[in-house]
């Protein structure tokens, strides 16, 4: 500190600015106008209040800051809807229930979120930098009297950077304009140094914030034995019983409880052998183990009356259910087996086309016992999907099929004619 | 100098309209006519009386929603104590005492549904209310004697409050103290919460129930967020039309016009978030007995009338006023003023008529005569409460405060 102010008194004093106090607020005003006509344009007022005529008399110009609002605010939606846009359809599309991989109404928040994260941002921080904040100190508040423009005190400073600035001749023009008190302010002798301290503490500080971002850096490429962290105790160890797990609240020890005796589960009271199983058994108490596929009395065609309502049906819960690994038209090329084969981990096996001619060569009921209880590593679907439903499936798959291996008699003749016309 | 300013405008003469060019009885008788004459056209032709109800129902909540909106301004100048507003209040009051006159239109409604009608009101249909599982379950609530009560409970809070705020206004001009301010003041945070809950019922029940199997909590929201953007366009048109004829030259200003221009880009904004807000939770759920309403009004035409409503009641205005040059400008506040007024009338139009013309989007005669009908009761009321009444509260202790008020 000493040295510094050993520093202050050698170095050549420069000045910074003119700072002028005035009687009253109107005084102060009539100054400003008085040394903008006199042509100064480096001017500046410190008031206890806000004077609305100041921002005239001082010729401030209309801020540039909505402008960089409103630029900050469309980047910000911009941004927004097209990363949502490139992350649900371009980049990771998942096909959801059948919905849209992009759907403007389900994106309007985030767009929304960030337009005001972006323009709320920009407008702090844009006052901040367009004001010159923040600042580390102010030549003026060396002067003693300066503290008084926050109580009753009118200032006006004229900056030496103004091109009409003459240290003689702007201390008249301040006195005739009506100050009661004009003072030189000195600038800084050394303004860039900044102090050790606060030189010191930044860099501590800046330091320790690249820590974090190494634990996470190193805990990404390694492994390690120990068990993770359980952040949320309780939704990693649930209060509640798991499949094929015993339990002592029962007596016979079993988590899963059976079926009560006399009831039914909603949805499963039994139809007709051929609908529920897809064949017809050999005896009432037979089930599906007990034959092999080959010998089964197969069901050949769908069941059900046949109307565009099930049709349409059959589509649409095939593009829910099946067309992620068949692909919509069925070919076995779904979004989860491209992704599957692009991840290259060797366990994935190909879904099987349905266009292949052993699932062609297949009647309905062999096709509908392939949904139920699965082939391969294809799951079972018995349990998620109505009977009603799987039956809707297999007809859109025959009709799938068979638009796949049309021929031109399928053509009507009326449209025959018409082709052979635009030939 | 406020002082100064305040004194020249006690003793101003434009403070009164003294003359009107035609007498507000002639108005209303004319307003009358047309009302009748809508009434006969819908009932002789193949128009049919419930087109005719389902317009003139349009037309009451239109001008309705103005003045609950003017009603919501009053007791939120007294709320928060607003000093830059008082030289417009004494409009917004004025507007808010045609409240009991709409309240008497809205009677043949009433009437005729205690009678049994039902051309209105599906859910009043005798059988309906039998056979229709959802219907039965709601008869508690929509049932005609109840809903007159209902009616008649709303009409008369809103015209207590208005009249309580207007009278002690006026008391105010030429009280010795500021007795009767101390009074609107004290009184703004219950009447605020009764304002809210009476307005958000009566939303439910004259336009909600007009298809009585939807419903949405958020429905009052959005026809309150409405109503506050009619109310604000409606007084800037008012204040610039009082001060063409040269009335509160001195007293309305152009920082005045700023403040009404940042609340109008506001509330217009609040719409379109409530708007959203009740759209995509029905369309993320998508639940038939809620997206049923959607769907009415996204198939045989209503579609554009929605797109129209998106650009026209949001993303246009909310550039055009988005500047601050634009709110500073007296011209442009006025061109989006009557522009909201009107995409104000498209909303409702879109919230009311698909129930009756879910296959095609017409305005026709019935629109038209029962606005014009409606309008002219409206206004005629109105202008006959200007005559004689001040049209700035002279006594308000922040008057002067509100001449000299200045933007920063």
């Amino acid at each position: 500190m000493t040295s510094d102010h050993k520093n202050t008194k050698t170095a050549q004093t420069q000045t910074s600015a003119f700072l002028a106090e005035f009687q009253s607020q109107g005084m102060l005003i009539h100054a400003a106008r008085e040394l903008r006509l006199s042509g100064y344009t480096q001017l500046d007022a410190f008031t206890p209040f806000p004077i609305h005529e100041l921002d005239d008399a001082l010729g401030v110009k209309p801020t540039r800051l909505p402008w960089l609002v409103l630029g900050a605010g469309l980047t910000g939606g911009i941004a927004a809807l097209a990363f949502q846009w490139w992350t649900n359809a371009v980049d990771y599309p998942m096909l959801i229930s059948g919905k849209p991989l992009f759907s403007l109404p389900a994106n309007i928040p985030v767009t929304f979120e960030v337009i005001i994260l972006a323009a709320a941002l920009t407008a702090f921080f844009g006052m901040l930098a367009i004001n010159g904040l923040p600042k580390l100190a102010n030549p003026l508040f060396r002067s003693p009297r300066f503290t008084r423009a926050t109580t009753d005190g009118f200032f006006l400073s004229v900056d030496a950077q103004d091109e009409q600035f003459d240290a003689d001749a702007t201390k008249v023009v301040l006195e005739r304009a009506g100050a009661t008190f004009v003072e030189q302010i000195t600038a800084e002798p050394n303004p860039q140094s900044m102090p050790r301290t606060i030189l010191m503490t930044t860099a501590v500080l800046g330091s320790l914030a690249l820590l974090p971002p190494v634990f996470i850096a190193s805990a990404r490429s390694t492994t390690s034995d120990k068990p993770r962290l359980h952040n949320f105790f309780n939704m990693d160890f649930q209060p509640k019983f798991k499949s094929q797990t015993t339990t002592k609240l029962f007596d016979d020890g079993r988590a899963m409880r059976p079926r009560v005796g006399g009831t039914i589960p909603r949805g499963s009271l039994a139809l007709s052998p051929e609908l529920e199983l897809g064949y017809e058994p050999t005896s009432p108490e037979s089930d599906s183990s007990e034959t092999l596929p080959n010998d089964r009395n197969w069901v050949a065609d769908v069941p059900m009356p046949i109307t565009t309502q099930f049709m349409e049906r059959g589509r649409q819960r095939f593009d829910i259910h099946c067309a992620v690994c068949h692909g919509k038209a069925g070919y076995g090329n779904g979004l989860a087996s491209q992704r599957a084969l692009e991840l290259e981990q060797g366990t994935w096996v190909l879904p099987t086309s349905l266009h292949s001619p052993h699932v062609i060569a297949q009647p309905a009921g062999q096709l509908f016992n392939s949904i139920t209880n699965g082939v391969r590593k294809m799951p079972a679907y018995g349990h998620q999907i109505p009977v009603e439903d799987r039956w809707a499936i297999v007809l859109y798959m025959q009709a799938l099929q068979r638009s796949q291996q049309a021929s031109l008699e399928d053509v009507p003749e009326t449209i025959k004619t018409k082709l052979r016309e635009m030939n | 100098m406020n002082a100064t300013t305040a004194r020249q405008i006690k003793t101003s003469p434009n403070l009164r309209v003294t003359n009107l060019g035609l007498r507000p009885s002639t108005i209303i008788a004319m307003g009358l006519a047309a009302l009748v004459i809508a009434y006969l056209v819908g009932a002789f032709t193949s128009i049919g009386v419930s087109r005719f109800l389902h317009a003139y129902l349009l037309s009451l909540c239109f001008f309705l929603s103005i003045n609950l909106g003017a009603l919501f301004f009053v007791v939120l100048q007294h709320l928060t104590r607003a000093r830059w507003s008082v030289v417009i209040r004494r409009i917004a009051e004025l507007l808010t005492s045609t409240i009991p006159i709409l309240g008497l239109l809205m009677l043949p409604v009433v009437v005729a549904m205690v009678l049994g009608d039902s051309e209105l009101y599906s859910w009043n249909d005798a059988e309906l209310r039998q056979t229709d599982v959802l219907i039965k379950g709601k008869a508690a609530y929509l049932n005609a004697p109840f809903f007159a009560l209902r009616c008649l409970f709303y009409f008369a809070t809103w015209t207590a409050i208005a009249r309580f705020y207007f009278t002690k206004s006026v008391a105010q001009d030429h009280a010795a103290d500021f007795r009767p301010t101390a009074q609107m003041r004290k009184w703004s945070g219950p009447a605020m919460i009764t304002f809210a809950a009476t307005v958000n019922f009566a939303a439910f029940d004259w336009l909600m129930s007009l298809d009585p199997h939807w419903f949405s909590t958020i429905f009052g929201i959005y026809f309150f967020a409405g109503a506050v953007v009619a109310v604000l366009a409606a007084l800037t048109l008012v204040s610039a039309l009082l001060q063409r004829f040269g009335y509160l030259d001195r007293a309305i200003t152009i920082e005045h016009y700023h403040d009404l221009g940042k609340l109008l880009f506001g509330f217009m904004f609040f719409w379109a978030y409530i708007a959203f807000s009740q759209f995509l939770l029905i369309w993320y759920a998508n639940i038939p007995e809620e997206t049923v309403w959607y769907l009415h009004r996204q198939q045989h035409g209503w579609q554009y009338v929605g797109i129209l409503l998106i650009a026209g009641h949001f993303l246009l205005p909310f550039f055009g006023l988005m500047s601050r040059s634009a709110r500073r400008n007296q011209s442009v506040l006025v061109f989006w003023s009557v522009f909201l007024l009107a995409m104000h009338w498209v909303d409702l139009y879109w919230l009311a008529i698909p129930t009756v013309s879910p296959e095609r989007v017409s305005v026709g005669a019935m629109e038209l005569l029962t606005l014009l009908g409606i309008g002219a009761i409206w206004a005629g009321a109105f202008a006959g409460k200007l005559e004689g009444t001040a049209l700035v509260p002279t006594g308000d202790p922040n008057l002067g405060e509100s001449l000299a008020f200045h933007n920063v």
